[in-house]
């Protein structure tokens, strides 16, 4: 991590308020990178948004646009039955990965699964149809900077348990004693090695997803589709909820990882992207005020930035 | 022949030229203090008085050996006041923490008199007791140890200024859990300021804070929550002030007037031994009527040990479905 947080802000107003997050974030012991950026004026501010992050279940989303583009093109049939067989599946508290019994879920569902409720399992049995080299080789393609996909989720969950033996607590420790070190004991904490892109690619993302300027229309419709399904509220939708405010968004926790990147569509018209990808050195699992200071973060930019 | 109680009958009739006045300032029989020179004469193989007028006069022998019976016995008294110094008068320090109950610590300190043991009480932090006891400047001390290990547990809790309205502390419940103490959203919109938890210096032993912290990290409190203080009494006027709460051991809170809840989690209370400085063969033991007086000193319930939940707890929590926790998640 680069010693200097670096802010952006088109204007001096809009930097104060980055600063302002990250001073809030500080406080409670949150480093990490910020973005937000309205689709229709441009503007933006944050701060450390090239540095490179370990993505965890945010990597769900470059993922399901991959696999949406195959359908869109035909060469993937979302009505595809896949049987899980739940002895075999990805570890995960939600969703198909909690299932105990056998199911047959067709590959449309398991895209719902996967961005409705971080599906583990789901998210894995779509890159058996869709390999992981397939899906990085896919992204390139497309320029997403510095966005990459090199493991499957449960890869995530095979090194932490290598490294810790089923040991939360220790797992945990490791991962905040090697924080901003060069050297990971959880591999998949290393952003060279894991799933990872910065605030500033994911939020390209979600502006090319927004503004149709990926893959095809059908595409990104569906993805948008699939993300406003998010059960998820903690986090950025903890301080955007109203009927006039349609949160889409994807949750992403691991460890001492707690990120959320999304699209805020207000029924007046404005439509600001965002991408909080933090870290912390709390030894606890749950941090309800490190995600209510996601939250708030995610209003004061979204405030901030409408029209 | 007890040599002393003969030369002292001796010189108490040469200074009275006197056996009656000399019995007398004994405070012994006459006849008992004539037998007692007749038996030196005998010793020495002289007269020591000339009995042969109506007034006694010390004989020759008796000047010559005055000076000599007199040292003797100076040294003789001169060895049991450095014989009662040695044993009853040296101090035997004990550590004990800050603010233990004076009545109990007098009842100590009498007990001990009782006994010939003069005890001196100091007031020390954690880790001096503990040096002090290796270094030979404590021959007791009050030691801390984790509460599930040691023989007397102290319920630490929180006090705070009486009606405080940040805290659940109405009602019929008698203990405080850590998550009630995450701030509050007020209705307003920003969480109501969360006041900081001080901790005493007597809470400041490594293994202590680090239990603390991960248990305040687990219960959702941000880190930096709980504080040292600096002195008690400012601390505690920080508290009865409203802008603070204090981490305490019941009896503290009460005498100055504060509101006290104790931690529902035992683990995080205070643990102590009363243990003896080592001997210099073998260990040294701590008699018992000690052990009892700075328990109750201390503000000890019982053993740390008994009354169920000693270590930390595998709660509901812990209990979770671990394999999942190490997963990402949503």
């Amino acid at each position: 991590m680069s010693a200097a947080v670096v802010y952006v802000g088109d204007d001096s107003a809009l930097t104060d308020v980055a600063e302002a997050i990250a001073a809030d974030w500080a406080a409670l012991g949150v480093r990490g990178s910020f973005l937000a950026r309205n689709l229709d004026t441009g503007e933006q501010l944050g701060f450390g948004v090239q540095e490179l992050t370990p993505l965890a279940s945010v990597a769900k989303v470059p993922l399901a646009l991959v696999v949406l583009d195959r359908i869109a093109a035909g060469d993937l049939d979302p009505g595809h039955p896949v049987t899980l067989d739940p002895a075999r599946t990805s570890v995960g508290p939600t969703g198909l990965a909690a299932f105990r019994h056998a199911a047959t879920v067709a590959v449309g569902d398991l895209l719902l699964s996967m961005l409705s409720v971080s599906d583990n399992a789901a998210a894995d049995a779509l890159l058996d149809l869709v390999p992981v080299a397939e899906v990085d080789a896919r992204l390139r393609a497309w320029g997403c900077g510095e966005l990459r996909m090199r493991h499957r989720m449960n890869h995530m969950y095979e090194c932490a348990a290598g490294a810790a033996g089923n040991d939360f607590s220790l797992a945990l420790e490791l991962a905040i004693r090697d924080d901003g070190t060069d050297r990971q004991t959880i591999e998949t904490l290393d952003p060279a090695c894991a799933n990872s892109g910065s605030a500033a690619a994911l939020v390209e993302l979600l502006r090319r997803v927004w503004c149709d300027e990926i893959s095809a229309p059908a595409a990104t419709d569906e993805l948008r589709r699939l993300m406003g399904l998010q059960v998820f509220t903690q986090r950025l939708a903890s301080e955007l909820r109203a009927d006039t405010l349609r949160w889409s968004g994807k949750t992403g926790t691991f460890l001492h990882l707690r990120h959320e990147i999304g699209v805020v569509e207000a029924a007046s018209g404005d439509r600001v992207a965002i991408a909080a990808l933090s870290r912390t050195g709390r030894r606890a699992g749950v941090a309800a005020d490190v995600d209510w200071a996601i939250g708030v973060a995610g209003r004061s930019a979204f405030e901030a930035l409408r029209r | 022949m007890d040599l002393l109680a003969h030369l002292d009958a001796y010189v108490a009739t040469a200074d009275e030229a006197s056996f009656s006045r000399a019995a007398d300032r004994l405070g012994i029989a006459q006849p008992l203090l004539s037998r007692r020179i007749k038996t030196l004469e005998d010793h020495f193989g002289g007269l020591l008085f000339d009995r042969s007028r109506r007034q006694i006069t010390t004989t020759e022998l008796g000047v010559l050996l005055l000076p000599y019976a007199r040292d003797v016995l100076d040294r003789a008294q001169r060895l049991r006041q450095v014989a009662e110094t040695a044993g009853r008068g040296r101090v035997r320090a004990v550590g004990v923490p800050a603010h233990c109950a004076p009545a109990a610590l007098a009842r100590a300190i009498r007990a001990g008199t009782e006994r010939g043991v003069t005890l001196g009480v100091r007031e020390l932090p954690p880790p001096e007791r503990l040096s002090g006891l290796s270094d030979g400047s404590l021959a007791y001390a009050l030691v801390r140890v984790p509460p599930e290990q040691g023989a007397l547990r102290v319920p630490l809790g929180v006090a705070t200024a009486p009606d405080t309205a940040d805290l659940p502390l109405g009602g019929s419940r008698r203990v405080l859990h850590l998550e009630e103490l995450r701030p509050r959203r007020a209705r307003g919109g920003r969480p109501a300021a969360a006041l900081p938890v001080l901790t005493l210096p007597e809470d400041h032993v490594p293994y202590h804070e680090d239990r603390l912290e991960r248990a305040a990290a687990r219960a959702g409190l941000p880190p930096g929550r709980f504080r040292p203080a600096g002195p008690a009494a400012a601390a505690l006027a920080e508290t009865l002030a409203g802008r603070a709460l204090l981490l305490c051991a019941e009896p503290f809170a009460r005498q100055n007037g504060a509101d006290w809840l104790p931690l529902a989690d035992r683990s995080l209370h205070r643990g102590y031994e009363v243990r003896a400085a080592p001997a210099r063969c073998g260990t040294a033991a701590v008699p018992g009527w000690l052990a009892g007086l700075l328990a109750s000193a201390v503000g000890a319930t019982g053993h740390g040990a008994a009354g169920g939940a000693g270590g930390p707890r595998a709660g509901a929590a812990a209990a979770d479905d671990v394999p999942v926790r190490l997963a990402a998640r949503g």
